[in-house]
């Protein structure tokens, strides 16, 4: 530190300004700047510099950042396939497809005439899978359960399968079908006949409408020629009693 | 009880998150600052902050306590605003900083508009901030180091990783450049027109 100030010292004129300096290097300073206007005339004007950047401020932000360092606690979704399902899903899951499995099958064979042993077989299996429930579900579980199934849709397709036709039934057919033309042409027939009426109503009912219109119009006719005399009359009148005064 | 920065340093160190977070509510205000001041984009600035603690809670195994916990915290965000000022240049297309006029800093360097219209257009605010985009990183950096965060010269030394006397020319030429374009814009009344400007004065 120089206890002696020159001019051009910008690192003292810095440090003085700054007051990051030791006091003797500050004495030299104010003692110099008493003597030399152009070094003063710096000081004040760097200090008034400084003063006006005091005013710059940053615009507000939204700021609050935060870390979190645990992750396990963070929530995420979780891949589900990946997830060891629990033995009461499982068997859930085994029920509802065996369920739904039979269902479909008894409703194909539900045909008229096909209901038999499609019908209540199927409930016998649910039960047992259901009891199974709470129990790990094994290979073994699995193998019966698949074979079960199987036999249930030999049976379905065995009952399910089309009767030769006889003729008798072909009879009942030509009968059926005769009656049901029958049926048809009476339809038809009663269509006709309820639009032809329609259309006869119609008609006499456009002219009774038209006749009450030409009624009502001579009446006006007549109407408007009856005050037409009159006022006429009234004309002829007074016409006369003003030639009398004349 | 308010815990010291190095209190909460140890406490986060050992794997206390909140600790770590009443640090960042405690710095993040200088910190974003600070990237304000140095790159001049609020935007950029924020990230720059929220980068600086990232990199700092991840680094903090790291962190011997040899500086202060701010110095460090500073030094992170400086590099990270250096980074950004690169790629800025690289960029094909020069972003000026936010509130300056491109027109405006363009016809400063001809003549200037009359003094009353500046004023009257714009807060001191704005006119510091134009007047500090135009000095050079350094000397722009050492400034706000001193001015808006109160460093000594040996800790902006170590922050730029300069001599002591390289910070004290910085300031010193820094300020150099603000007066005379806070004088041009009327915010400083130079001695030159104090003396060549013919004065009405009143008589008593």
């Amino acid at each position: 530190m120089s206890e002696i100030f020159t001019c051009g010292d910008h690192g003292a004129l810095v440090s003085y300004l700054y007051d990051e300096c030791a006091p003797a290097e500050r004495r030299a300073v104010l003692a110099h700047a008493a003597i030399c206007s152009a070094c003063a005339e710096e000081l004040a004007a760097l200090g008034a510099t400084r003063e006006q950047l005091a005013a710059w401020t940053p615009p507000d932000a939204q700021l609050g950042f935060r870390v979190v360092s645990d992750t396990s606690n963070v929530l995420r979704p979780s891949r589900w396939w990946q997830t060891p399902m629990p033995a009461w899903a499982q068997a859930a899951a085994a029920a509802l497809i065996f369920t739904t499995g039979i269902t479909l099958g008894a409703l194909r064979g539900t045909t008229p005439g096909n209901r038999g042993p499609a019908g209540p077989a199927p409930q016998q299996p649910i039960a047992t899978t259901v009891a199974a429930a709470g129990a790990p579900v094994t290979r073994a579980d699995l193998a019966a359960l698949e074979q079960r199934l199987r036999s249930e849709l030999v049976r379905a397709q065995t009952v399910s399968q089309p009767v030769a036709a006889t003729p008798a039934d072909a009879r009942v057919l030509e009968r059926v079908q005769a009656m049901i033309d029958e049926s048809e042409q009476r339809q038809r027939r009663e269509l006709a006949f309820r639009t032809t009426e329609m259309v006869r109503d119609f008609d006499a009912q456009r002219n009774d409408d038209l006749a009450r219109i030409e009624r009502t119009l001579g009446q006006m006719d007549g109407t408007t020629g009856a005050e037409v005399v009159q006022q006429r009359q009234m004309l002829n009148y007074l016409m006369r009693v003003s030639q009398r005064g004349q | 009880m308010t815990l010291t920065d190095d209190e909460l340093v140890a406490r986060s160190m050992s794997g206390d998150a909140e600790s770590f977070n009443q640090l960042i509510l405690r710095w993040e205000r200088p910190i974003y600052a600070l990237a304000y001041r140095v790159i001049g984009r609020e935007e950029d600035a924020r990230d720059v902050c929220q980068e600086t603690f990232l990199r700092a809670f991840r680094a903090l195994p790291g962190f011997k306590g040899q500086a202060k916990f701010s110095s460090w915290l500073y030094r992170i965000a400086l590099n990270l605003c250096r980074d950004w000022i690169r790629r800025q240049r690289r960029a094909p297309v020069m972003q000026m900083p936010e509130g300056v006029d491109p027109g405006e800093f363009v016809a400063e360097q001809g003549p200037v508009e009359s003094i009353e219209d500046l004023v009257g257009r714009r807060q001191l605010s704005a006119v510091v901030e134009e007047a500090m985009a135009l000095l050079p990183e350094e000397q722009r950096t050492a400034i706000i180091l001193k001015e808006y965060h109160g460093m000594t010269f040996q800790e902006i030394a170590d922050m730029q990783g300069c001599p002591l006397s390289t910070v004290k020319t910085r300031l010193y030429q820094g300020l150099t450049v603000l007066r005379r374009h806070l004088e041009k814009t009327g915010r400083l009344s130079s001695k030159a027109e104090e003396t060549m400007t013919p004065r009405l004065v009143k008589r008593s």
